[in-house]
């Protein structure tokens, strides 16, 4: 046992003998602790009481004491921990290949967490939330500890390298050394906790949005003084209640409030010092906000939207069921942090988080799904948009169906993190009005496995064997051989073929609908065993037409359906991002002919008309949209790439300058305003718009390239050789796409995903 | 627990400061579960000795406690079979009354007491990740020992079989 003052090791004998220091060990179903102490809010507008003198020289006095007690408990523990911890990655990065730092020398103590009973003793509608929450549950759920696993024992890795999943997985066993093969750390009261409360509310900075955990914790503290200063350790809950602007001060940062807290988690990217290969991108979920409509920080959005963040939809305010004295007019944010995973609660048996994840997903409008147009083989014109057009159908006839899925509101990708694991696809089927299936895309196999023919919004990483990385082995992913996500804002076409029965009457029904499945059956199998039960998979959207043989007429209009216009603007953005340049145009054509005042529709035409090279029509173009709104950024932004185009450097500048003003955040005008500068010799701007460019995406290649060129030039070696260094590990890999193609090569019943116009059909 | 300002001050600097099980001394042979992690579990420190018994490879982990004339013991069996199930089942019924069912402990556990003790008590829990089989069992050679009572030491083994099972997956 450690060196103590004896009236402190009294103190600690007696709570010994007592069973006071009996692990508060977590449960499953943790058990709701006993009503909170009393406690009656000031009104509002009054000052907190002041301390009196001899309370100030008191807490002054606990401060000392606690200061000094954490140090010293602090020096011992990390005397204990350092000799046998494997300093893989160096002695000054303990914690590589995370990104976490801590306040202060050394290794934390487990036990200077504050557990979170402690916590909810005073917030119990935040830790029930909490206990059946991905965030507590973040390391030990089989499905996770099945992948960190591998990583283990991996036999030219280890324990260490598995500091890359945990500083966000389990930042307590980072940071207290307890990740190394012989490590002497009790792990039973902070593994079954994950993201325990203490964590997220110790972080005293996030320095960039670089993620990998890419926080600084400070040592844990709930209460400040009177100047504000933090006092470690737990203090008495009379303390915090007499003072709770003392106890927010401690654990409330703003920075908790913002997405790029967020983005310390949700985005992340896979070291060289992990693959032994190079930087990876593994999921970037924050950028993928960053750049969406609800950042209102990119002018290059199809749609416009209120500020959102992160928390604003993952942290909801509610009506709160249980005593938590952080309730503001009877409401809490959430700490469910409710988004798309339904494996964890399953497997727990949390009913309450499970059915809340469930409405989650369908209560969203996140998604629209539109069977928008049907063709008949062979024939050009469209039959579009279903719904508002006449038209006739006979038996045996080929007919191809143009489904659109819209990512209309969620902040960020559909599916936003590992896509390798997570499942999200699309089902088709035609039904007779017996219920008989004439056509059925997507459905699943017997083995619970997805028919391997569905357009699904998943991807597939490879290794360097060009074998897809089946069990989220992610340090030995080297290419991607498809990535069917569905950006934020964008829509992506989904074509099936079918042909109709020769003796096809009456009726059929189309339903299209978009699944989601936590997760994919080959990884429940490598976790379980082909021997579980089947996981929920769960409708996030869907939609259904009639199909009448002989004449159709068009329909009522469904309240839930998009607009026409919209529907028109959804297939345009869709044929673009499928390189349909042509069919893209006259579907934007039909938006500005339904909403000639929306300038949007033209810069949509002037943008697919850039992209495809027809520099004339895209100016008439924009400079349509210019006149109908001056103001557009979006607009703007596209007039600098077509001046620069013309040689018009100071239109150029102009209109670069008025976008970065109105959208300072804005990744595109700064790298655009930046090439600029460069080209004409002005370094200095240059430089300000590329490391402008860098403190919003920490990764952007052309920030590194242009960079290292420029400060090269300014007599700047040291920093030309670290941005030369950052972009040459960023850059993909030429060799990379081999690999893919391998994959490709030994799996054609899947080829046609890496392609992005191809068709879906049993002919 | 309330506790009022200043009288209970230093009981709960001393139960945050002090209380710190990851302090134990260990040394980290068995694989599923380390030295420090069993000593908090018994509280006091233990000593490992790991077994590898049968033709089948079955491995046991036992840490003991000896607190002078009684001790505590936590010792772990595991073996890879690809009849984990129905040995399971079969070990199961070695509980002679109670067995319940531990949600989320792998693909399946049971949690039983031990009845077979001359004197002390003791909790069995029986888990299967995939083809992997665990058996734990706590308790303590102590008669009415005051910190290892049996709801103590039912929370203590659903840990411990939580935290084996999560290094078994």
């Amino acid at each position: 046992m450690r060196a103590v003052s004896n009236e402190l090791a009294f103190t600690f004998c007696l709570l010994l003998a007592g069973g006071l220091l009996v692990p508060a060990l977590a449960q499953q179903n943790a058990s709701i602790p006993a009503p909170p102490p009393a406690y009656t809010p000031l009104p509002n507008g009054v000052a907190p009481v002041k301390d009196t003198p001899t309370q100030r020289e008191a807490l002054e006095k606990w401060k000392i004491k606690a200061e000094t007690m954490v140090e010293e408990e602090r020096h011992q523990y990390n005397a204990l921990v350092t000799p046998s911890y494997n300093y893989r990655f160096g002695q000054n990065n303990p914690y590589s290949p995370g990104n976490i730092t801590v306040e202060g020398n050394g290794f934390l103590q487990p036990e200077s967490f504050p557990s979170a009973e402690y916590c909810g003793t005073c917030h119990q509608e935040a830790f029930s939330q909490w206990r059946q929450a991905l965030h507590s549950n973040s390391f030990r759920t089989p499905f996770y500890r099945t992948s960190v696993n591998l990583l283990i024992n991996d036999k030219t890795r280890g324990i260490a390298y598995s500091r890359h999943c945990d500083s966000c997985h389990n930042p307590i066993g980072v940071l207290s050394g307890a990740l190394t093969e012989d490590s002497k750390v009790d792990r039973s009261e902070f593994d079954s906790d994950g993201l325990t409360c203490m964590t997220c509310h110790s972080v005293i900075s996030v320095d960039s949005t670089n993620g990998n955990g890419n926080v600084k914790m400070g040592v844990p503290s709930v209460i400040v003084d009177e100047k504000g200063e933090r006092i470690p350790g737990i203090v008495p809950f009379d303390m915090i209640l007499k003072h709770p602007e003392r106890h927010s001060k401690a654990v409330m940062h703003d920075f908790l409030h913002t997405p790029e807290f967020c983005s310390a988690c949700h985005k992340a990217n896979l070291p060289a010092s992990l693959n032994n290969y190079k930087f990876i991108r593994a999921f970037t979920t924050y950028d993928e906000w960053q750049q969406s409509k609800f950042a209102q920080r990119n002018p290059l959005t199809f749609y416009t939207a209120e500020f959102t963040t992160c928390q604003n939809c993952h942290m909801k305010r509610n009506a709160n069921a249980l005593p938590d004295y952080g309730a503001k007019n009877g409401t809490f944010a959430s700490h469910r942090w409710l988004a798309g995973n339904t494996a964890v609660p399953y497997y727990y048996g949390f009913d309450e988080q499970l059915n809340k994840t469930i409405e989650f997903l369908r209560a969203g409008n996140y998604l629209n799904v539109d069977i928008f147009a049907l063709r008949k083989a062979d024939s050009v014109p469209l039959i579009a948009p279903l719904g508002k057009v006449s038209f006739i159908l006979f038996p045996s006839e080929d007919i191809e169906a143009f489904v659109v899925v819209q990512n209309k509101n969620i902040g960020h990708s559909l599916i936003p993190e590992v896509r390798d694991l997570y499942e999200a696809w699309l089902e088709f089927i035609v039904k007779d009005a017996s219920g008989k299936e004439v056509y059925h895309s997507g459905f699943l196999k017997p083995d619970g496995m997805l028919d391997t023919r569905t357009h699904s919004f998943t991807n597939r990483p490879v290794n360097d064997q060009g074998e897809f990385v089946d069990n989220h082995k992610v340090w030995t992913i080297h290419s991607v051989a498809y990535d069917n996500t569905v950006q934020a804002g964008r829509s992506v076409l989904v074509r099936y073929r079918f042909r109709l029965p020769a003796d096809a009457q009456g009726t059929y029904t189309v339903t299209a609908r978009v699944n989601y499945r936590h997760f994919r059956q080959s990884y429940l199998d490598n976790v379980l065993g082909k021997d579980h039960p089947a996981y929920p998979v769960v409708e996030v959207a869907a939609k259904t037409r009639v199909l009448k043989i002989g004449e159709n007429h068009p329909e009522t209009e469904d309240p839930a359906d998009n607009p026409e216009w919209m529907r028109w603007n959804n297939l345009g953005i869709a044929l673009l991002d499928q390189f349909q340049y042509q069919e893209s145009i006259q579907a934007f054509a039909n938006v500005v002919k339904l909403r000639p005042s929306y300038a949007d529709g033209y810069i949509n035409i002037g943008l697919t008309d850039l992209v495809w090279e027809k520099f004339e029509s895209a100016r008439k173009a924009i400079r349509k949209a210019l006149a109908l709104d001056p103001k557009s950024a979006r607009a703007i932004y596209y007039d600098g790439l077509l001046q620069r185009r013309a040689g018009n450097t100071e239109r150029e500048l102009s209109d670069f300058r008025t976008v970065v003003e109105m959208f300072p955040q804005s990744r595109d005008a700064r790298r655009e305003l930046g090439i600029f500068y460069y080209r004409q010799h002005e370094y200095d701007l240059a430089v300000e718009q590329f490391e402008a460019l860098q403190m919003i995406d920490p990764d952007d290649l052309a920030a590194h390239y242009n960079l290292s060129i420029l400060y090269r030039r300014m007599g700047k070696p040291k920093k030309a050789a670290e941005q030369q260094s950052m972009f040459s590990d960023k850059k993909a890999d030429p060799g990379a796409p081999t690999y893919s193609l391998d994959y490709l090569h030994a799996h054609p019943e899947i080829t046609i995903e890496s392609i992005p116009w191809h068709l879906h059909s049993d002919q | 627990m309330h506790l009022s300002m200043w009288s209970m001050a230093s009981t709960i600097l001393a139960i945050g400061l002090l209380g710190s099980p990851g302090l134990c001394r260990a040394a980290n042979n068995c694989p599923w579960i380390n030295e420090a992690t069993v000593s908090g579990l018994l509280g006091g420190m233990a000593t490992t000795t790991i077994t590898e018994t049968g033709a089948n490879g079955t491995i046991i982990c036992e840490f003991t406690q000896q607190s002078g004339s009684f001790k505590r013991v936590f010792r772990l069996t595991m073996e890879v079979t690809s009849e984990a199930h129905a040995k399971l089942v079969s070990l199961a019924s070695s509980c002679r009354t109670d067995a319940l069912p531990l949600r989320a402990i792998g693909n399946e556990a049971l949690a039983c007491t031990i009845t077979d003790l001359k004197s002390g008590q003791g909790e069995r829990v029986i888990g299967r990740v995939r083809d992997q089989l665990f058996t734990i069992v706590i308790y303590t050679t102590l008669k009415n020992d005051p910190s290892f009572t049996r709801e103590t030491v039912k929370t203590r083994i659903d840990t411990a079989a939580e935290l084996v099972a999560g290094n078994l997956f």
